[in-house]
């Protein structure tokens, strides 16, 4: 029902750098300077140590913040400010709670030139993709943690973004909850195929979601490695080939922390 | 998953439960009361047994004295504090949000709001004589400023992260994001000004009307003052406390509704 033609754009983060004046006056790099190209549909996960930038990348790419130096292009175009294009997954879900449930889900559809009955409509089918719709007119704060991220998934997802940045979606998440919702965000990721750009510090998390894993160096941010996951969908994070590759990601990601550590 | 909702009986204990303390403090002060007038025999003119208090409180109901005084309080102090919403609610919102529209007026905020209201009580009657006027304008200083100063904190409280989410669905302007937004999430804390400033409204008028009134709860008292009669001090006295504290249960009630999810 939603136009699964579309696969979402490409992303092409050319060179860009973040860098803040500190109360001093002095220049503090926080990121980059970075490149990456994500294609189009591609699920890329980045992961990085606490404090390395991921943050400021997500903001970034949103449109929060303006970099100091590089450009970010989608499908070619650079963007200017935030916009329904690069919808987003709060880590703190940012639902809006004087909103109910299915309110929130139609908020990005208000600015969208289409009939209330169309919103409702799209709202209600996210909602079931997600399996929420019995709750469409519960408040949010009667909705557990993991049910309030569902929300943001399909909040995030009936805007039909070119892109969708979640930034530790499910940091906030004990560890069953999250298993449950990797699974459901790619059950209506395959549905609904959108460039997704996953922000986590679990490795594991980045094993079963990406179809590209990016590590990030500690501060100033920087694409320090990068891997392919080619292991066919669901994946099972104990079988061989993935634990090779976390052995690998962790060796990488060891010599970071100590670095961190030691500075 | 969901958070558990008592069930209907069970609230209804809860709330009952809630209310026990009230009630034993109210038969503890009537008890203490007693016991003094027991013990002291005072002259029923300065201190008359609960009783007493009672007997008059009833005849005060029976000959519609104490309903119009009440009336006429809470007609000067509603007025007075929906004009101080209405001026202060808006005001507090574009504080929150402008920098340079907080720095033009905090200072004057600042150089009147430690004036108490009760101070502006002289000015009122010289400026508007002793009719309605005099009397609203003391209630909308003293409802005024929590008012503005709690809708100022709201908005600049709102979680930056929904101002992000506000921004990345759909409010592409400053106003968009503004009305959708910012008021909105301002709502809860604007509710605990309007309680607050109507509880201080509520303080004011009995003030202004001890002074310059020929009616109302605070005239009820003076008056009583005047004729020695400490019954009728004591049952305007109890109804102005009995009315503040329904308010109060009025408001929080709103703030439930209003509060925020998190």
């Amino acid at each position: 029902m939603c136009a699964a033609a579309s696969i979402g754009k490409s992303l092409r983060i050319n060179g860009v750098a973040k860098t803040y004046a500190t109360r001093a006056g002095e220049p503090l790099s926080a990121l980059g300077p970075i490149s990456i190209d994500v294609e189009a549909g591609e699920f890329f996960v980045v992961v990085g140590p606490s404090g390395c930038g991921k943050t400021t990348l997500l903001h970034l790419l949103a449109g929060f913040l303006k970099p100091t130096e590089g450009q970010i292009l989608v499908g070619g175009e650079p963007i200017a400010g935030p916009g329904l294009d690069r919808s987003v997954v709060f880590q703190s879900y940012a639902l809006f709670p004087w909103l109910s449930v299915i309110e929130n889900v139609e908020f990005g559809l208000r600015a969208k030139r289409m009939s209330r009955s169309r919103q409702r409509e799209i709202a209600l089918h996210q909602l079931r993709l997600v399996g929420l719709e019995s709750f469409a007119n519960k408040r949010i704060d009667e909705l557990s943690g993991g049910m309030k991220q569902r929300v943001a998934i399909a909040r995030a997802f009936a805007v039909e973004p070119s892109i969708l940045l979640m930034d530790e979606p499910f940091g906030a998440l004990d560890a069953l909850t999250r298993r449950v919702l990797q699974r459901e965000l790619l059950r209506v990721w395959q549905e609904q195929r959108r460039t997704v750009i996953f922000i986590t510090h679990s490795v594991s998390e980045a094993l079963f979601l990406a179809d590209r894993i990016s590590l990030m160096s500690a501060r100033p941010g920087r694409i320090k490695a990068e891997w392919r996951v080619d292991a066919s969908r669901p994946r099972d994070v104990t079988a061989e080939p993935l634990v090779k590759l976390e052995r690998e990601i962790y060796a990488q990601l060891d010599t970071e922390l100590t670095a961190l550590s030691t500075s | 998953m969901i958070s558990k909702m008592p069930s209907p009986t069970m609230r209804l204990l809860a709330r009952a439960a809630g209310t026990l303390p009230f009630i034993v403090a109210a038969v503890v002060i009537v008890v203490v009361w007693q016991l003094v007038v027991t013990l002291t025999r005072p002259d029923p003119s300065v201190l008359p047994p609960p009783i007493d208090v009672l007997a008059t409180f009833g005849q005060l109901i029976g000959n519609g004295e104490l309903a119009t005084d009440t009336a006429y309080s809470l007609a000067r102090v509603c007025a007075a504090w929906l004009l101080s919403a209405v001026i202060a609610v808006p005001l507090g919102l574009l504080m929150g949000t402008s920098r340079s529209i907080e720095n033009i007026v905090n200072p004057f905020v600042e150089l009147l709001r430690p004036i108490s209201p009760l101070a502006w009580i002289p000015m009122a009657i010289l400026w508007f004589g002793i009719g309605e006027s005099g009397k609203v304008f003391v209630v909308v200083i003293g409802a005024f400023f929590p008012v503005l100063l709690n809708t100022v904190v709201g908005v600049k409280s709102v979680d930056p992260a929904l101002l992000h989410a506000g921004e990345v669905f759909g409010c592409n302007t400053r106003f968009a994001l503004f009305r959708r937004v910012v008021v909105p999430a301002s709502m809860p804390a604007v509710v605990v000004g309007l309680r607050i400033g109507f509880g201080t409204g509520w303080a004011a008028i009995i003030a202004a009307e001890l002074v310059a009134a020929q009616s109302g709860l605070g005239y009820l008292i003076a008056n009583g003052m005047d004729v020695l009669r400490a019954d009728q001090v004591l049952v305007g006295m109890i109804v102005i406390g009995l009315l503040g504290l329904l308010f109060d249960t009025f408001f929080r009630f709103l703030q439930r509704r209003f509060g925020r999810g998190d």
